[in-house]
């Protein structure tokens, strides 16, 4: 009894030990929350994004870190669990006293910690490109909005050099962030004058894993003499038997050309891109892009990972452009404070990897410019056309007619996320 | 004393009772007021985040003692639980979504966010009723136990056990989860429903609704218990056990199996029901995720872990396992899915009775003279 | 920022350049030995496709096409196949191959070679899917009077896919030439359907009557705009006898497509359920003869998968380049052995603790399954790994009415086919497969007459782990190979076992390509999702009616 006693008291002491260790560190660093699921179903794409994030934390660390004090990432594993998510957010702020948070993939993940976020006032940023439709005082979104993603790859598709499209099939993975951009797609293509027979929408499960009567629709949708593409916004998993099933049915990209949104170099990673040259890809940036400061970062990262094959992708360009503005924030107001690295932010710019100037806007979203590559048998994107300068992100579609009377600026006068009056003019 | 609360009274020993009771004092008193009460800073200050993941905890005890009732004492392993949790937590979510009114994104009084966007003109059928709080309180309970009922009728009725109904039971919460995640659907889709302000006009993002919501669930915890341990301490329960331990016998002796056991499903689903209602509004999300079979293995999980048969087991799993959850994704978030794993093996192959099963083999001696047969066998 | 230009005039400059190009083309052909002398010409069309702006490629792209000669189309193709380089120090274009870390650069103006170089003193020249359709068909074009049958037979469907102004005139000379009658009968369809707008009605008729014998979903809906109307209301196809033959050829050609719609439902079936079943087959074993729920099968699977890819890894580095496309063959043992040895360290490190409780068996393989996932995720990253289709398994063949099997599929057909009758054959025949019969019929009189059930039960579970490695080959052929794969398949595979009868290797096989066959013909009417849901539902009520499945097994074995 007495050595059974024993053994559950040591059990206890380890176990308690354990649990303090974490309230050790001494308060005089800057804490950085990274929540990126690493199990689970989204583990193939966070978890490269929390290796950019120890990355960044790191060459920073290298430049003396921030207002004198070292940066201590804090991360956790949310396990692509919606609830989990949230709880872990409250972990971060309240229990951790992360001075910001750099998470979050999918359009749900993000819904579940919003209110968390608003509620303790924290600050959270989303570097995926997503839905739009949304705008809090708490997140700043450094991925592409659909005007900084599906707008201009499909205009890029209309015009003379994209092989003027004139039937669309919209395919996507049924969750919110296909079903708006398809949404305003649709709305777009038919003010352009595209008749809605010349339109198909398409949705499938996640994960989905038999393409063969999609793709046969497709090529049965495309036999009607207009020139066709898709514009796919499938997720994730199900992007492999896709394309897998579009090469092996012999569908070539100058016959119908898929344009992807949520399919990057880390995705073609995992496809042999040979049969898949001349689908095309939009972001706002590609890892291919010739350019000093793109060199650099891909050979610091490659070193800092210890593995040359390792890609850099659009997620990963948001990150560092978020985690750059943020430090320059915190430097200029001199503090850690939300509310004053909130005011600091509006402005900020900070360069793209592919040149040019990013820039932060009151309505919480980023001006970047926008890329359209073509899939190359090496997996990466061949950029085939992008825009002239930068594009501000909308956080409400001016294609949607519920959302186009809604203005986001976090600024006087307005100070809000999503008003159709100015919030502080009548007070 | 009268029969009924002598009855009552019969249903613990006299230490459970005195364990309840000290549970119950730390649950419902302590933690709340060092929670609202000492100042944040303090040594003894609870904060928010324990009192939110605390209310978490206990709404999985609740659908834990659920399966447990019918895995421990009927012998009917579900692993389709989820459906049930999260109809009860999609019932309720509906009436928080319906309370937002024209708070919502795009500001529609009498459509959610999603609806509007999905450019639907009317609340569908099923929506109706939900801006009630009585109305949505009574799906809570309807909706699972409606399903539970037809589900068991077919699967008892054709004797369908063991396996198999462990089986077809993950194909229904698979099928309910596939159907969710449609949008058209009108349930939100992958989102689900989010974004809620208040529940009965208290608001969501206060402290107080909070700790309100957590004491809330530590009553209904206590409850369910109370009703789980007045049905297996029953002339019922005691039909169950046998029917779990020899089906075809005690059908032979002429007992309604089919009724005993459809009676206790469909029980079990309502509070599992009851238990997925309490967690929506704490964690401020429903989605189809929570019908993922894997999901609903996992609670098969807590229940095995804290020991089957026990009902306090159910309770001991379901916070050991998430505790650790909670703990190992913090502190271990590479590899706690190995200890996790780990520990499924090792409960399972080392302490078939589960954590309680130890205990109880430590107070008993049982543990330690089965120690010292194995000492004295190496030594021979 | 618009890339919008005015149509119209992109349209008619489009014309005019196709027509002035099929000139030209038509001179070239008749004066070769000019063309040649014309060097100069051809090298400023050269470096014109190293220019920035796409439109300057394209006109280089064209000029090239009036040469013709065996130069002009070996940098034509390199374009195409993105072989072809500007060097960055003197700005020429020159094509490169790659080998290892360096280039080998040919002059394409010179066929000569024009030595190495580095990846970063070159810079790829991009072709995008115009210019490549572009060069497809100017390529083909010029290879229609290729003396190589094959080379014509894919430059007809070039030309007749992308067809410019002078395709018309191209086509019927062609034709004329043709000695092949399969590729004469392609041409005389492809010259029917640039004729159908003709302005002869006698010629316009005569190309119906051609089109009205295909099957091709393209030339219906080509003959069916015949049908439509102008925006000034008058018909497309003036002539109304002709509208009459074209309604009359449409309605045959629907009726030959409605057929090959339900062929199509068919094919997609039974390869949808030849994955369902190399998925269950495994599981079948293990769960039909021991009793066993193994959660970890979908990680076999991932195992098997996981070998592929190193296999070919293996093969990358060390075989010479033809033989890498048999990587695939070396895989399926080695996936067998890898799967295998686990399944014997997890029957006998865990499993044989937990006979006769099934369902903690459940649990304890969950953590086993989650273990492995964690394991893969650690060794070889969370992200996807790519598996290669080998040249031989690749492409599509084609049945008509616009319906294709992929060749990848037809194998996975064939493959778990030969695994179901080697499976078979080894349970029937095997002194082996006689023990395990007898073990799960009855095993505790099995055991009385001397049959180590143990051995046999840690034998079975690594031959069903085995399998399911084997699967994992396939299945990394069409799927994902990542850490999730596994979770992909576990309950699907579930489903095909209960739903053909524990036990039951053929109940496996009916079942698996029942589903895969009944969800193929509901996705068409219902959609992907609730075609999926309406299948699960139909399980669960016919598991009423058999509770033990489409082929239960009789006798004491049922009485789980």
């Amino acid at each position: 009894m007495k050595s059974a006693i024993k053994t559950v008291a040591a059990v206890g002491a380890l176990a308690g030990s354990l649990a303090f260790s974490g309230m050790a560190h001494a308060a005089d660093t800057i804490k950085v929350g990274v929540l990126h699921s690493l199990s689970g179903t989204m583990a193939i794409s966070e978890t490269a994004l929390k290796d950019v994030m120890l990355f960044l934390i790191d060459e920073q660390n290298k430049k003396g870190g921030l207002l004198g004090k070292k940066i201590e990432p804090v991360v956790v594993d949310p396990a692509s669990d919606w609830p989990l998510f949230a709880e872990k957010a409250r972990e971060l702020i309240e229990k951790e006293k992360v001075d910001v948070v750099f998470g979050n993939w999918t359009s749900v993940s993000r819904k579940s910690v919003l209110p968390v976020f608003e509620e303790l006032n924290g600050m959270l940023f989303y570097p995926v490109q997503y839905e739009g439709e949304e705008s809090s005082r708490n997140i700043f979104y450094t991925g592409a909005a659909p005007n900084q993603q599906a707008i201009p790859a499909v205009e890029y598709l209309m015009s003379e050099e994209g092989g003027s499209v004139e039937r669309w099939v919209l395919a996507g993975t049924d969750y919110v962030y296909p079903r708006t951009t398809n949404k305003i797609l649709e709305s777009f293509l038919k003010a352009k004058g595209v008749p809605a027979e010349d339109i198909m929408i398409n949705y499938t499960p996640f994960g989905h894993s038999d393409w063969q009567t999609i793709v046969s629709d497709i090529k049965g949708f495309a036999s009607a003499g207009k020139k066709t593409a898709v514009v796919s916004t499938v997720n994730g998993d199900a992007n492999v038997p896709f394309y897998k099933e579009l090469g092996n049915q012999g569908i070539k990209a100058e016959d119908i050309p898929v344009v992807a949104f949520s399919v990057g170099e880390e995705e073609l990673a995992g496809i042999d891109t040979g049969p898949l040259v001349g689908h095309l890809g939009a972001w706002n940036y590609f890892m291919s892009v010739d350019s000093p400061e793109n060199e650099a970062m891909i050979k610091k990262w490659h070193a800092f990972i210890g593995d040359d094959k390792r890609v850099f992708n659009d997620p990963m360009e948001a990150h560092y452009i978020g985690f750059t503005m943020w430090a320059q924030a915190v430097e200029q107001a001199g503090t850690t404070n939300i509310d004053a690295v909130r005011q600091a932010m509006y402005g900020q710019t900070a360069p793209n990897l592919t040149g040019g100037i990013a820039e932060m806007n009151t309505n919480h979203h980023l001006s970047k410019p926008v890329l359209i590559g073509e899939i190359q048998d090496d997996g990466q994107f061949a950029t085939v056309w992008e825009t002239d300068g930068v594009v501000v992100g909308d956080a409400w579609s001016d294609f949607l007619p519920e959302s186009a009377k809604l203005t986001a600026d976090w600024t006087y006068p307005w100070v809000c996320g999503n008003c159709e009056k100015p919030k502080h003019l009548t007070n | 004393m009268g029969p009924i609360s002598r009855r009552l009274f019969a249903l613990e020993s006299r230490s459970g009772w005195i364990a309840i009771a000290i549970l119950l004092v730390i649950g419902l008193f302590i933690v709340p007021a060092l929670n609202l009460m000492v100042p944040e800073g303090s040594l003894f200050h609870i904060s928010t985040f324990w009192v939110a993941t605390l209310g978490k905890y206990l709404c999985f005890a609740i659908l834990a003692l659920a399966l447990d009732l019918i895995w421990g004492y009927a012998g009917i392993l579900s692993l389709g639980h989820g459906a049930f949790f999260g109809l009860g937590g999609y019932a309720m979510g509906m009436y928080m979504m319906r309370q937002i009114g024209d708070r919502s994104v795009y500001g529609n009084p009498d459509l959610p966010d999603f609806m509007v966007f999905l450019n639907w003109d009317s609340l569908p059928w099923y929506w109706w009723g939900f801006d009630q709080f009585w109305f949505a309180a009574l799906m809570v309970v309807l909706v699972p136990g409606l399903l539970a009922f037809v589900f068991g009728w077919l699967a008892f009725r054709s004797r369908i056990t063991g396996v198999y109904f462990s089986i077809i039971s993950q194909a229904m919460v698979f099928a309910i989860m596939l159907a969710f995640f449609r949008n058209e659907t009108g349930f939100g889709g992958n989102n689900g429903l989010t974004d809620f302000k208040d529940i009965l006009g208290f608001n969501l993002s206060q402290d107080s609704t909070k700790v309100g919501l957590y004491v809330v669930t530590t009553i209904a915890l206590l409850l369910v218990y109370m009703i789980c341990r007045a049905v297996v301490s029953s002339k019922l329960g005691r039909l169950l056990i046998a029917v779990r331990d020899a089906e075809s016998r005690v059908r032979f002796l002429g007992y309604s199996v089919t009724n005993a056991k459809l009676f206790v499903f469909t029980l079990s689903a309502v509070l599992a029901g009851v238990a997925g209602a309490l967690y929506v509004p704490q964690v401020g999300i429903i989605n189809p995720g929570e019908f993922t079979p894997a999901k609903s293995i996992e609670m098969a999980i807590w229940v095995a872990v804290g020991g089957r048969g026990t009902l306090f087991g159910a309770i001991v799993g379901a916070f050991t396992i998430n505790g650790a959850r909670t703990y190992l994704t913090g502190v271990a978030p590479e590899v706690w899915l190995f200890f996790l794993g780990a520990l499924f093996i090792l409960v399972t192959l080392v302490m078939p009775q589960g954590l309680v099963g130890v205990y109880r083999s430590i107070r008993s001696g049982e543990l330690k003279d089965a120690i010292r047969r194995r000492i004295q066998r190496v030594d021979v | 920022m618009s890339v919008t230009n005015n149509a119209d005039a992109s349209r008619m400059r489009t014309v005019f350049f196709s027509i002035l190009f099929v000139l030209l083309s038509l001179l070239a052909f008749s004066f070769p030995a000019h063309a040649q002398q014309n060097d100069a010409a051809l090298n400023a069309a050269l470096s014109d496709l190293n220019a920035r702006s796409f439109k300057a490629k394209t006109a280089a792209v064209q000029a090239l096409g009036v040469y013709g000669d065996a130069r002009a189309v070996a940098a034509l193709e390199a374009l195409s196949e993105g072989r072809l380089y500007g060097r960055k120090s003197d700005k020429s274009v020159v094509i490169a191959e790659r080998d290892g870390k360096i280039y080998r650069l040919t002059d394409p103006a010179t066929g000569v070679s024009a030595g190495e170089a580095t990846s970063r003193e070159l810079k790829k020249i991009i072709a995008n899917n115009k210019l490549r359709g572009l060069i497809r068909g100017v390529l083909g074009q010029l290879a229609l009077s290729s003396s190589d049958s094959e080379l014509r037979r894919a430059a007809v469907e070039n030309v007749i896919s992308s067809p410019t102004g002078g395709s018309l005139a191209l086509l019927k000379s062609a034709r004329d030439r043709e000695t092949e009658d399969d590729i004469r009968a392609r041409l005389e369809t492809g010259i029917a359907t640039l004729e159908l707008g003709s302005d002869d009605p006698a010629l316009r008729r005569a190309a119906v009557d051609r089109l009205a014998d295909g099957n091709d979903p393209e030339i219906k809906s080509l003959l069916e705009r015949r049908l439509l109307k102008n925006a000034d209301g008058s018909f497309v196809e003036s002539d109304a006898q002709v509208r009459a033959e074209v309604q009359e050829a449409v309605s045959r050609i629907n009726d030959r497509l409605a057929l090959f719609g339900l062929a199509e439902d068919l094919i997609f079936g039974i390869s949808l359920g030849s994955v369902l079943l190399l998925a269950a087959i495994g599981l079948a074993v293990t769960f039909g003869v021991m009793g066993v729920i193994n959660m970890a099968h979908g990680e076999m699977i991932m195992l098997g998968a996981y070998t592929t890819f190193v296999v070919q890894e293996v093969f990358r580095v060390t075989m010479p380049a033809e033989a890498f496309g048999f990587y695939l063959l070396a895989a399926i043992p080695a996936a067998f052995l890898v799967a295998a040895t686990f399944g014997i360290l997890i029957e006998r490190g865990c499993i044989r603790f937990l006979y006769g409780r099934p369902l903690e068996t459940l649990l304890a393989t969950w953590g086993v399954s989650l273990i492995l996932q964690q394991m893969v995720r650690s060794l070889f990253g969370a992200n996807n790994r790519e598996v290669a289709n080998p040249d031989w398994i690749s492409g599509a063949i084609s049945i008509g009415g616009g319906v294709s099997v992929t060749v990848s599929r037809v194998y996975i057909v064939i493959f778990c086919l030969v695994v179901v009758a080697a499976l078979a054959a080894f349970i029937r025949y095997s002194r082996f497969g006689l023990q395990m019969r007898a073990v799960t019929q009855n095993r505790g009189m099995a055991s009385a007459m001397g049959i180590r059930t143990g051995q046999v039960d840690a034998l079975t579970f690594a031959l069903g782990s085995g399998i399911a490695g084997v699967a994992g080959v396939a299945l990394s052929q069409i799927s994902n190979v990542s850490p999730n794969l596994g979770q992909n398949f576990i309950v699907d595979s579930f489903m095909v076992v209960v739903f053909g009868g524990v036990g039951s290797l053929w109940g496996t096989i009916v079942g698996a390509f029942g589903l895969g066959i009944v969800n193929k013909f509901l996705e068409p009417v219902s959609g992907a999702i609730l075609g999926k849901v309406v299948v699960l539902v139909i399980i669960i009520l016919f598991i009423q009616k058999r509770p033990r499945g489409l082929f239960a097994l009789k006798g004491r074995a049922a009485e789980g």
